[in-house]
């Protein structure tokens, strides 16, 4: 063969080669970084796998994604051979009907097989958890199986298992002893590929799981939104994890060889008895949540608290507190009534008002809550809970602009929300992703409530909404702005003050600011839910969380305000000096956000939804 | 021979339970709305006329659109790699294969990550052409850095397929069309790319399901702002909460990919077992090095 031949091979592989590894190695080399950016490298460091491995959460979602693949893959391996050898012996209708069905979820988009799964559990009551993920795992690996295993099948000779049975053996040995060696290869492929889908799997354990049970991808889908190099580390883990198992798998056999002359059987042995054991402490495990200690389920948004506090308290009060988040008020709604049980949950306000309306909140004990008595009563005792009696608040702020003191200048500022249809910014803009929030920006824009229920004046806004896509060329982001803003992405970034105040902290070019038309002022707070069990664990909860001392470490931590005034007052002096976003604005035109009726909150929608569906 | 045949039962109830029946709820969600409390419903056929607005057609079509593209870019960078590959050693091949294979092993949700900060504005990409002397370009949350996240997460799903079906032809055809005078392009065209057809329409399957239906890879790479038919379904029904009219979307998403799928197989006929099996032909190949 020619060199030049040779040359025309090798450019494709290296440049796929390349393509494929490039980004794996970029994310290995800056989990070894010493600032928290993924793009500037400082120095060496290995704190990230130390934040890692400290992180109870992520440490969990590895032992889920691992049990639950092993689990998963063991069940639909044996019931798929078995089905695969029953197939093949089947009448033609029913081998035809059970193929054809048995496709269906790998025909299927991922997403419409979840969704199915997800209004399965919920439609027969059965709580989103370990077990759902477990069995959703197990529906679509089975399928998976099958269809490689079945072809082996189907090239047996259909009479050898006539002559072992001929020959005496029962059906079930002429399965063990016959069929299966036969078919092993089969076997071996459908149980690799079917756990390789159960452990990468994130649209369908997304949907169907729930109740603090979170896999790998799960953890990795909610810490996302904010830049964490710990991500990285944990995927330099798995990479090593591969490699090892990969070059053992290669060359293992290849060493016995040499050694013994075929591969002994007490290696093949120890193999099974290796993986009997992980299967079996895998299923021990997984049961333990059941056997702990008292346990209370916490539902908060996503990087809300700090951690340190919340493991003080599981030691303090010899407890487990299973903690999960979301990422918006909404999608908290959904996960309650999709049937999972919380015991205490962190709404905002018109949220609160929601829960209480609709009878799903108790009433707080407050004299288990002593520390009550440092919180701000100016944001308490809103209209929707006069008495106060149902929740504690825990942090609070406004939504306003942040921008980029250098592209930004004063006079810009003038013009209020419609800076943001300023063309001087077009392309140069985030608008937060949430529906109510930039409907806020639009009524308030046009002078109008935010809290309107006029067909009219919301017709106005989705239309100011319509008109600033097409002519802006917003972003419309999550909490990603956060990190985008702290690296100067972009001039213009509607945020929550709590936010803008962190953002502000790394980037000293950044400032904030609140139209005089008006703004959002909020509270989230604590409430427990009627199915809430243990009353006064829950009360003690709320209690610690909202102490002087923690609610200080919080507000550090997450950079928003405090409603603890001693706390507030500390984090202003070390934390915050100067940071006018550490602060709350309660002005005439600044409005809290009211419960909405259904016609107003579908209205609401529907124009979101065609103001992103563009 | 009888004997095996009831083994089938628990798989049928199992199949019933977690498939058909989750399905036919889809469908049952899809043509109904909620008539005052959460349990009553009233049929309806709202939901599918509420598709058909103008803005929701056109994120289906989006996303057809981009899943093509997809397709098509791995198809064109992903035959020239198989043909590659499957003309070198037979123990290269085994470990190129591997290469290509280890990757898929790697959260997916990890590896478009790794691609936001490669991307973002003040990212490599950014950083090295600013050292280049050049302006900075907007990468990310673009259509681009969409198809790009969907090409690397899916081409050797692209890869694979086509290798196998390369591998396994029988060369001496090629030699015959030599010998009966038909230059090496004449030959790759009416014979390699002909008896690879199969690997090809695997892998166009496997590439083009994922994509149109993802919504982790829009989402982190395309931004908030970004909408395709995945992201408007979780939309549906983790933040707005319609069921009904999710469902409606998902039913309509399902119906016009299984027509997709089964124009595909009629057109080549490929039996159902050699769908999907490309992880399997890689893992086939490391369990082959292990019996050696």
């Amino acid at each position: 063969m020619s060199k030049s031949r040779r040359i025309n091979r090798i450019i494709p592989i290296a440049l796929c080669l390349i393509f494929l590894y490039m980004p794996i190695i970029v994310m290995a080399f800056f989990s070894f970084n010493k600032a928290k950016s993924l793009t500037h490298y400082t120095g060496f460091s290995t704190k990230w796998y130390g934040a890692m491995f400290a992180n109870s959460q992520l440490l969990n979602a590895i032992f889920v994604s691992v049990s639950v693949a092993l689990i998963a893959t063991l069940v639909s391996t044996v019931l798929g051979t078995i089905t695969a050898v029953a197939l093949s012996k089947s009448k033609r209708l029913i081998k035809f009907t059970v193929q054809q069905i048995n496709n269906l979820p790998i025909m299927n988009p991922e997403i419409v097989t979840a969704i199915a799964l997800m209004i399965f559990f919920s439609f027969i009551s059965f709580n989103k958890g370990y077990m759902t993920m477990l069995l959703a795992h197990i529906a679509f690996c089975t399928p998976y199986v099958i269809t490689n295993v079945y072809p082996k099948v189907k090239a047996l000779d259909p009479n050898l298992a006539e002559a072992a049975m001929d020959l005496g053996a029962t059906p079930g040995e002429t399965l063990l002893r016959v069929l299966i060696p036969e078919i092993r290869p089969g076997i071996i492929a459908g149980a690799l590929i079917a756990f390789t889908m159960s452990f990468d799997d994130f649209i369908i354990s997304y949907f169907v799981s729930g109740n603090g049970v979170e896999n790998i991808s799960i953890v990795v889908y909610n810490m996302s939104k904010r830049m964490n190099p710990s991500i990285y580390a944990l995927s330099t883990v798995i990479l090593v994890c591969i490699m090892i198992v990969l070059l053992i798998g290669t060359f293992m056999p290849y060493i016995l060889y040499k050694k013994y002359g075929k591969i002994p059987r007490f290696v093949t042995r120890l193999g099974y008895i290796g993986l009997a054991l992980l299967v079996i402490i895998a299923g021990f495990t997984s049961f333990r949540a059941n056997t702990a200690k008292q346990v209370l389920k916490v539902f908060n948004a996503g990087e809300y608290a700090d951690m340190e506090v919340v493991a003080s308290f599981e030691r303090e009060y010899n407890c487990r507190v299973i903690y999960e988040t979301f990422d918006s008020n909404e999608s908290m709604y959904t996960k309650l009534m999709g049937g999972n049980d919380y015991d205490v949950i962190v709404p905002s306000d018109y949220m609160i008002a929601r829960l209480i309306k609709e009878d799903l909140v108790v009433k707080l004990d407050w004299d288990l809550i002593p520390n009550a008595k440092s919180l701000d009563t100016s944001i308490m005792y809103q209209d929707f809970d006069p008495k106060n009696d149902y929740w504690c608040p825990y942090f609070c702020g406004n939504v306003g602009i942040v921008y980029d003191k250098r592209n930004v200048t004063k006079k810009d500022l003038k013009d209020g929300w419609n800076i943001l249809k300023n063309p001087k910014f077009k392309g140069d803009i985030y608008m937060y992703d949430s529906e109510r929030d930039s409907m806020m920006v639009a009524l308030k824009a046009l002078g109008y409530s935010m809290n309107t229920t006029k067909p009219k004046e919301i017709k106005a806004a989705y239309d100011w909404l319509v008109d600033q896509r097409n002519t802006m060329k917003p972003t419309y982001a999550g909490d990603d702005s956060i990190d985008a803003m702290k690296s100067g992405n972009k001039s213009l970034c509607v945020m929550y003050s709590g936010d803008a105040c962190a953002v502000m902290d790394e980037n000293d070019n950044l400032g904030f600011f609140m139209p005089d038309e008006g703004t959002n002022y909020w509270v989230d707070g604590f409430v427990v839910t009627k199915t809430c069990e243990n009353q006064t664990l829950a009360n003690e909860f709320i209690n610690y969380m909202i102490s002087d001392e923690n609610a200080y470490l919080h507000t550090v931590e997450v950079g928003y305000l405090t409603p603890n005034l001693n706390a507030a007052a500390k984090a202003r002096k070390n934390d915050f000096p100067g940071n006018i976003a550490y602060e709350i604005r309660v002005d005439k035109n600044d409005e809290s956000f009211d419960y909405q009726d259904n016609e107003t909150k579908a209205l609401f929608s529907s124009y979101w939804t065609k103001v992103k569906a563009k | 021979m009888k004997h095996y045949r009831k083994l089938i039962i628990p798989y049928v109830i199992f199949l019933f339970l977690l498939t058909v029946l989750p399905m036919l709820l889809i469908v049952l969600y899809a043509i109904t709305q909620e008539a005052g409390s959460v349990k009553t419903f009233e049929f309806t056929i709202s939901n599918f006329i509420q598709f058909f607005d103008p803005v929701f057609v056109k994120v289906l079509i989006k996303s057809f659109g981009l899943g093509l593209l997809t397709t098509l870019i791995c198809l064109l960078i992903g035959y020239p790699v198989a043909y590659a590959i499957a003309k070198c050693k037979e123990s290269t091949q085994t470990i190129l294969i591997l290469l290509i294979t280890i990757p898929t092993w790697i959260n997916l949700l990890m590896r478009t990550y790794a691609w936001v900060s490669i991307l973002s504005k003040n990212g490599l990409i950014n950083a090295a052409l600013l050292s280049m002397g050049f302006s900075r370009l907007d990468l990310l949350y673009t259509d681009g850095a969409v198809v790009l996240g969907m090409i690397y997460n899916f081409i050797p799903f692209m890869i694979l397929p086509i290798h196998t079906s390369l591998t396994n032809m029988d060369q001496s055809l090629i030699e015959a069309s030599y010998d009966l005078g038909a230059n090496p392009i004449q030959t790759f065209f009416k014979i390699t790319f002909k008896l690879s057809l199969s690997g090809v329409l695997t892998g166009i399957t496997m590439v083009f399901l994922p994509a149109i239906s993802e919504f982790v890879i829009p989402k982190m790479l395309g931004g908030g702002q970004y909408s395709l038919i995945g992201n408007f379904i979780e939309n549906q029904f983790i933040t707005v909460g319609n069921w009904h009219f999710g469902s409606a979307v998902s039913m309509i998403l399902a119906i016009i990919v299984i027509i997709f799928m089964a124009l595909i197989y009629h057109y080549e006929k490929i039996t159902n077992n050699e769908i999907d099996d490309e992880k399997g032909e890689g893992v086939m190949r490391f369990v082959k090095v292990k019996k050696n």
